[in-house]
C-alpha cells in the first residue's frame, strides 16, 4: 500500500505548492523568526527601559504565566529599541536533548546574520556536546567586538534539562561580553541565578512587572477602538490583575459585543475564571465555520491553510484565517502562509475540543500526519500518526521517506526511537518490524533485532509485480538493517548480499530520492565496510570505507563518517603504513571534535591507531593517553575489534616496560573471548597470535613463541614476519630464513609514494623482516650480511621514526652497533634511544623500601642483559658463563631485588637507578 | 496523596474536563479539585496543566488520608 496514494482529509488542496520554505522547512523557519508585533501592541516604556538598562547584563530573564506578554515584549524590544546582532530561538521540548539544543542555537546564530567560522563545528548527535565546541563557540563570542543577543523564547519546555542548562551557563560565562542571554519562560530555568543576582548581573523581568497597569489598560483598549473611563480601565485591571492575555480577551468579546459597555460590567461582576470564560465569549461571538476550524486546528502548533481544510473537510480555511489575523484574535501568521495558535489559547481550545468532540481528536491526528507526510514534513507528521495511535501509518510514512537511517543516528535518533518505544505491540506489516529491528539493533539487542527483522524479511513486498517507490522503500531499508546485522555477526557474505539487494532496491527508487538522505547511505557503506574489515577483506574493506567517508558531508553523516576513517586508519596500521594511518587517525578526531562528540560517544578506534603508531615509535606516554580515551569509550567494550585491539595494545606496552609476564594473561583471555564471538576473524586470532608470541620472546623463553604458531599456522605476511622472529630467538635460523624467503623481497622502503600500494607491505612490516632476517644471519655467521640488512631497515624506518623493531630486537642489535658505530651514523632519531640510559639520580620514595644489599659486579652484567630482553641462554653465551651459573646470579640478583621473576627485578632496579 | 487545589474564579464545566481525575466543586471567588495525586511527576504535571490553561493557583495542600 501506498501512503502518498492515500486520499487526504477530502483531497483538498496540494499541500506541496505553498507549504515548503524556499530552504525547505517552514517550521524551522518560524521557530528562528522574530514573532511580528501586532499594530495593537502598547509599548511600555518602563519594561523597555528595565530591558535597555540591563544591556550590560549578561543575563536578562523575562518570567511570567501564559499570556503574561513575555515574547511580544521581548519581540518589539529587539526589532525596534536594540541595535546590533540578535538570534531568535523558539525553544521545542526535542531541545532537551543537548546536541539537538546546541545545534538549533547555531542555527539561530548563522539565520539572523551571525557569521560563525566553520571551525566551531555543530553536533552531530542528540546526547552531551563536548565542552571543546563549546568552548569554541564562547571563545569566539569572546572575541567580538559587539555582543550578540541571543533571545530563547518558552525555554521552560527544556526547564529540566539539566544539561542544557548547565552547557548555557558554561557559554555564558566564558563568552563574556561578547553574549547577552535573554530567557524567557514561564519557570526559572536552573542557572545559578543568585549568583548573577548578587553580582548585579541579571535584569528580571517579572509577573508582577508585565502586569498591566491602569494607565495601560486603558491604552490597550483604546488601541481597540473602544472608549474606556479610568474607572472602568482600573476595575478591570482588577479583575484580571493586569493579564495580558485576559485584557486582550476582554477586549475582543467587547469587541464583537452588542453593547460593549454593559458586556464589561457584566465581566467585572462576574468570577469565572478569565481566560475560559473570556475564550468561550469570544469564541461565541464568530461564525460556526471558525469556531468549528479553531476548534481543529487546536492539535496542531502551526496550522496552514491547506492543512486547516484537510482537518475541517472544507475549502474555507484561507479566508477564515485572514480574517482572524486581521482581528488579532488567536492566531499569528509566521511567513509562508504558515499561522501559529496562541499556546494559551491552543490549550484551552483543545479542552473544548474534548467536549464538544469526543472521540474526533485520533481522526484529526490521523488526517494532520497525512497531509503533513505528503507535504514533505516527515518530523512533524509522525508525532501525529503517534497521537492517533496509527502505528502502521507512522512507520510506513518513516519507511516510505527513506528515513529509517535517522533511528540509527544524528539529532534525530533518540527522539524518533522515544516516538516509536510507544508503537502499539499490534501494528503489524513489513514497515513497523523494521522499525522495531532498527529500535532494537539501536540498543544493541542483537537477537532480538534478527528476530524482526527476519519477520519484516517473510513479509516484504515482491520485487516484480509490485515495484512501486513504497516497496522499494521497504526493501532498501530492509537491506540496510540486514548489511548492520550481518557487520554485528561478523558476515562478509551476508552483509555484501544485503547490500546488493540495498543496490538493486535503489535502482527503483525515484532519481534524487535517496540523495536527501545521504545517511542511509553513509550508515550502510561502514556496516558494510566494518564486516569486511572483520572478515580480513582489507581491498574491499577500504574501497568500502573510502566510498562512505566520500559519501556526503554534513551533520547527519558525520558520525559514519568518524567511524569509517577510524577503520580505515586501522587497516592502515595493519598493513604497516604509519603515515597514513596517522592521518586517518586524525582525520577521525577531528570530525568527532567538529561535531562535539564526548570521548566516552567516539569509537575508539582513531585513538587506537595512534596509541599504536605511538608505541611503535616509542613514544610511550602518548601512548597511553590515547590508550585511556579508548578505553573510557562506549565501543571499548562492544565493538570486539576496539576490545582485542586495546588488549593487545596494552600488552605491547607492558612488553615495552619491562614487565612481560603481566603482558600474557590478558592476551589469553581474549585468545578464549574472541573465539567465542560471532563468525571469527582471521585477522583479529592472527593479531592475538602475535602479540602472545611478542610477550613470550620478551619473557625469554623463545620457545613457547614458537610453540604458539606452531598450534596456529601463520599466513600473512605480517605473522609470518614475527614466526620467523620466534624461530630465530629459538635458535632455528635456517627455518626463519625460509620462512622469510616465501616472502615478497621488500624493495621500495623509505621511497614515498610506494606507501598505499595494494598488495606491497607498509615499511612496518619491512622493518621488522630485514631485522628478523639480519639477526637470522648473524646468528650464522654472516655479520656483513647483517649489517648490510640492518642498513636498509634504518633507512625504512627512518622516515616514520619506528624505533620499537629496534628497541625489541634483542642484544645481537646492540652488539653490532656497538661493532659498527657508522651504521646508525645518519640516524640520531634512534641512537638516543637505544643508547643505554643513564641512571638517573632520582629521589627515593619511603615506599621503595630500604636500599638493597649491592650487586656485584658480575650481578650487574647479567642484570644489564635482563633488561635488554635477552634469555638465560643468551647471557650465558654473550658472558662465557654456564647456564647455571647465571641461573645462580639470576636467584641472586632476584633475593637481592626482593624480585620474583625477571620483568619485576628490572623494574625494580630502574626505580633504584641499577639500570 | 490526597490534594486540594483551590484556583482563582468559577471553572466553566468544560474546563474542569481537563482534570478528570479530581473531583471540582465551586465556591465564591473559586473553584475547589480534590483527588488522588499519584506521585511527584504527577503533581508537577497537575501545575503545568492549570499554568497552561491560564489558571491561578491560589493554594494547593494535602490532605490527611
Amino acid at each position: 500500500m501506498s501512503v502518498k496514494a492515500r486520499s487526504v482529509g477530502g483531497g483538498h488542496g496540494d499541500p506541496t505548492s505553498k507549504a515548503v520554505t524556499p530552504d525547505g522547512d517552514p517550521v524551522l523557519a518560524a521557530r528562528l523568526t522574530v514573532p511580528t508585533v501586532p499594530a495593537t501592541f502598547v509599548r511600555r516604556d518602563r519594561l523597555v527601559e528595565q530591558l535597555s538598562d540591563g544591556a550590560h547584563s549578561p543575563l536578562t530573564l523575562v518570567n511570567g504565566p501564559a499570556g503574561a506578554g513575555k515574547t511580544l515584549l521581548v519581540a518589539d524590544w529587539v526589532t525596534v529599541c536594540e541595535p546590533g546582532g540578535v538570534a531568535w530561538l523558539t525553544v521545542e521540548p526535542q531541545d532537551s536533548a543537548p546536541g539537538v539544543f546546541w545545534s538549533y542555537v547555531l542555527h539561530a546564530f548563522r539565520h539572523h546574520g551571525v557569521v560563525l567560522p566553520d571551525d566551531i563545528g555543530s553536533p552531530a548527535r542528540p546526547g552531551e556536546v563536548d565542552h571543546s565546541l563549546l568552548a569554541r563557540l564562547a571563545a569566539w563570542l569572546n572575541g567580538r567586538d559587539s555582543p550578540v543577543t541571543l533571545v530563547l523564547d518558552e525555554f521552560d519546555r527544556v526547564a529540566g534539562a539539566a544539561a542544557v542548562a548547565d552547557e548555557l551557563q558554561f557559554v555564558l560565562r566564558h563568552a563574556g561580553d561578547g553574549l547577552r542571554l535573554v530567557i524567557i519562560s514561564r519557570t526559572e530555568p536552573l542557572l545559578p541565578l543568585y549568583r548573577y543576582r548578587a553580582a548585579g548581573e541579571l535584569v528580571d523581568v517579572r509577573a508582577d512587572d508585565l502586569a498591566f497597569r491602569a494607565e495601560e489598560t486603558v491604552a490597550l483598549v483604546d488601541r481597540h477602538g473602544l472608549p474606556l473611563s479610568a474607572e472602568a480601565a482600573r476595575v478591570l485591571t482588577e479583575r484580571t490583575e493586569g493579564w495580558a492575555a485576559g485584557l486582550r480577551l476582554c477586549t475582543l468579546a467587547a469587541q464583537r459585543a452588542d453593547d460593549p459597555e454593559s458586556f464589561l460590567k457584566d465581566f467585572e461582576a462576574g468570577h469565572s475564571t478569565v481566560a475560559d470564560f473570556l475564550l468561550g465569549e469570544v469564541l461565541r461571538a464568530h461564525p460556526a465555520e471558525t469556531q468549528d476550524l479553531l476548534l481543529r486546528t487546536s492539535i496542531l502548533e502551526e496550522t496552514h491553510p491547506d492543512l486547516a481544510n484537510a482537518l475541517t473537510g472544507r475549502d474555507d480555511a484561507e479566508p477564515i484565517l485572514e480574517e482572524l489575523q486581521r482581528a488579532n484574535a488567536f492566531v499569528e501568521p509566521i511567513g509562508h502562509s504558515w499561522y501559529r495558535l496562541h499556546p494559551l489559547f491552543a490549550e484551552i481550545l483543545r479542552v473544548h475540543l474534548r467536549v464538544r468532540h469526543p472521540g474526533l481528536e485520533p481522526e484529526l491526528h490521523r488526517r494532520a500526519a497525512e497531509w503533513l507526510s505528503r507535504a514533505g514534513l516527515l518530523d512533524e507528521a509522525l508525532p501525529h500518526a503517534a497521537d492517533a495511535g496509527d502505528w502502521e501509518l507512522a512507520a510506513a510514512e518513516l519507511i516510505g521517506h527513506l528515513a529509517i537511517g535517522r533511528l540509527l543516528t544524528g539529532l534525530a535518533a533518540e527522539r524518533l526511537d522515544g516516538l516509536f518505544a510507544r508503537m502499539a505491540p499490534e501494528a503489524s506489516g513489513p514497515a513497523a518490524d523494521l522499525v522495531r529491528a532498527a529500535r532494537e539493533l539501536a540498543h544493541h539487542d542483537v537477537d532480538q533485532g534478527m528476530a524482526y527483522l527476519r519477520r519484516a524479511e517473510e513479509n516484504l513486498p515482491n520485487d516484480g509485480a509490485d515495484g512501486t517507490e513504497d516497496a522499494a522503500a521497504v526493501r532498501l531499508s530492509c537491506a540496510v538493517l540486514r548489511v548492520l546485522a550481518a557487520r554485528v555477526a561478523g558476515s562478509a557474505d551476508l552483509a555484501e548480499a544485503a547490500a546488493r539487494d540495498a543496490a538493486q532496491a535503489e535502482r527503483a527508487l525515484p532519481a534524487g530520492q535517496l540523495e536527501r538522505r545521504p545517511e542511509l547511505t553513509a550508515l550502510m557503506l561502514t556496516d558494510l565496510g566494518s564486516a569486511q574489515l572483520w572478515a580480513g577483506r582489507f581491498d574491499a574493506a577500504r574501497s568500502t570505507l573510502s566510498a562512505a567517508v566520500d559519501a556526503a558531508q554534513g551533520r547527519s553523516t558525520a558520525f559514519a563518517r568518524h567511524e569509517a576513517l577510524g577503520r580505515l586508519a586501522l587497516i592502515d596500521f595493519l598493513h604497516g603504513r604509519p603515515g597514513q594511518a596517522e592521518a586517518h587517525a586524525r582525520e577521525a578526531v577531528a570530525e568527532a571534535e567538529q561535531s562535539g562528540l564526548p570521548v566516552s560517544d567516539r569509537t575508539g578506534m582513531a585513538q587506537l591507531v595512534l596509541a599504536a603508531v605511538a608505541i611503535d615509535r616509542d613514544d610511550l606516554t602518548a601512548a597511553e593517553g590515547h590508550l585511556d580515551q579508548v578505553a573510557a569509550t562506549s565501543a571499548a567494550s562492544r565493538d570486539p575489534i576496539v576490545a582485542v585491539e586495546l588488549a593487545i595494545l596494552r600488552s605491547r606496552m607492558l612488553v615495552a616496560r619491562g614487565d612481560s609476564r603481566g603482558a600474557l594473561p590478558a592476551l589469553d583471555d581474549m585468545a578464549k573471548q574472541a573465539l567465542d564471538s560471532a563468525e571469527p576473524s582471521p585477522w583479529v586470532s592472527d593479531r592475538i597470535t602475535m602479540a602472545t608470541a611478542a610477550a613470550h620472546l620478551a619473557d625469554g623463553d623463545p620457545k613457547a613463541a614458537v610453540r604458539v604458531f606452531e598450534e596456529r599456522a601463520s599466513h600473512s605476511p605480517e605473522s609470518l614476519v614475527a614466526e620467523a622472529r620466534a624461530r630465530v630467538a629459538a635458535g632455528e635460523s635456517e627455518r626463519a630464513l625460509g620462512i622469510l624467503d616465501e616472502l615478497p623481497e621488500p624493495e621500495n622502503e623509505g621511497k614515498p609514494g610506494n606507501e598505499g600500494k595494494p598488495g606491497n607491505e607498509g615499511p612496518v612490516t619491512d622493518v621488522w623482516g630485514l631485522l628478523t632476517r639480519a639477526q637470522a644471519v648473524d646468528a650464522l655467521g654472516d655479520t656483513a650480511a647483517a649489517e648490510s640488512l640492518v642498513l636498509r631497515a634504518l633507512t625504512a624506518a627512518r622516515p616514520h621514526h619506528l624505533r620499537r623493531p629496534f628497541l625489541e630486537a634483542g642484544p645481537w642489535l646492540r652488539r653490532l652497533l656497538l661493532q659498527r658505530p657508522a651504521l646508525t651514523r645518519d640516524h640520531a632519531w634512534l641512537t638516543s634511544t637505544l643508547s643505554p640510559q643513564p641512571a638517573a639520580p632520582r629521589q627515593r620514595d619511603e615506599a621503595v623500601g630500604p636500599s638493597p644489599e649491592s650487586l656485584s659486579a658480575r650481578e650487574r652484567d647479567v642484570l644489564e642483559r635482563l633488561a635488554q630482553l635477552m634469555s638465560t641462554e643468551e647471557i650465558a653465551a654473550d658472558l662465557h658463563l654456564s647456564v647455571n651459573t647465571v641461573k645462580t646470579h639470576l636467584k641472586s640478583i632476584y633475593r637481592k631485588l626482593a624480585a620474583t621473576r625477571r620483568g619485576q627485578a628490572v623494574r625494580r632496579a630502574r626505580e633504584l637507578g641499577l639500570l | 496523596m490526597r490534594y486540594e487545589i483551590r484556583v482563582d474564579g468559577e471553572m466553566s464545566d468544560e474546563l474542569t474536563t481537563a482534570f478528570p481525575e479530581l473531583d471540582t466543586f465551586v465556591v465564591p471567588h473559586q473553584t475547589v479539585m480534590y483527588g488522588q495525586v499519584d506521585d511527584e511527576a504527577h503533581l508537577y504535571g497537575l501545575l503545568i496543566r492549570f499554568q497552561s490553561l491560564g489558571l491561578h493557583v491560589a493554594e494547593f495542600r494535602r490532605l490527611p488520608e
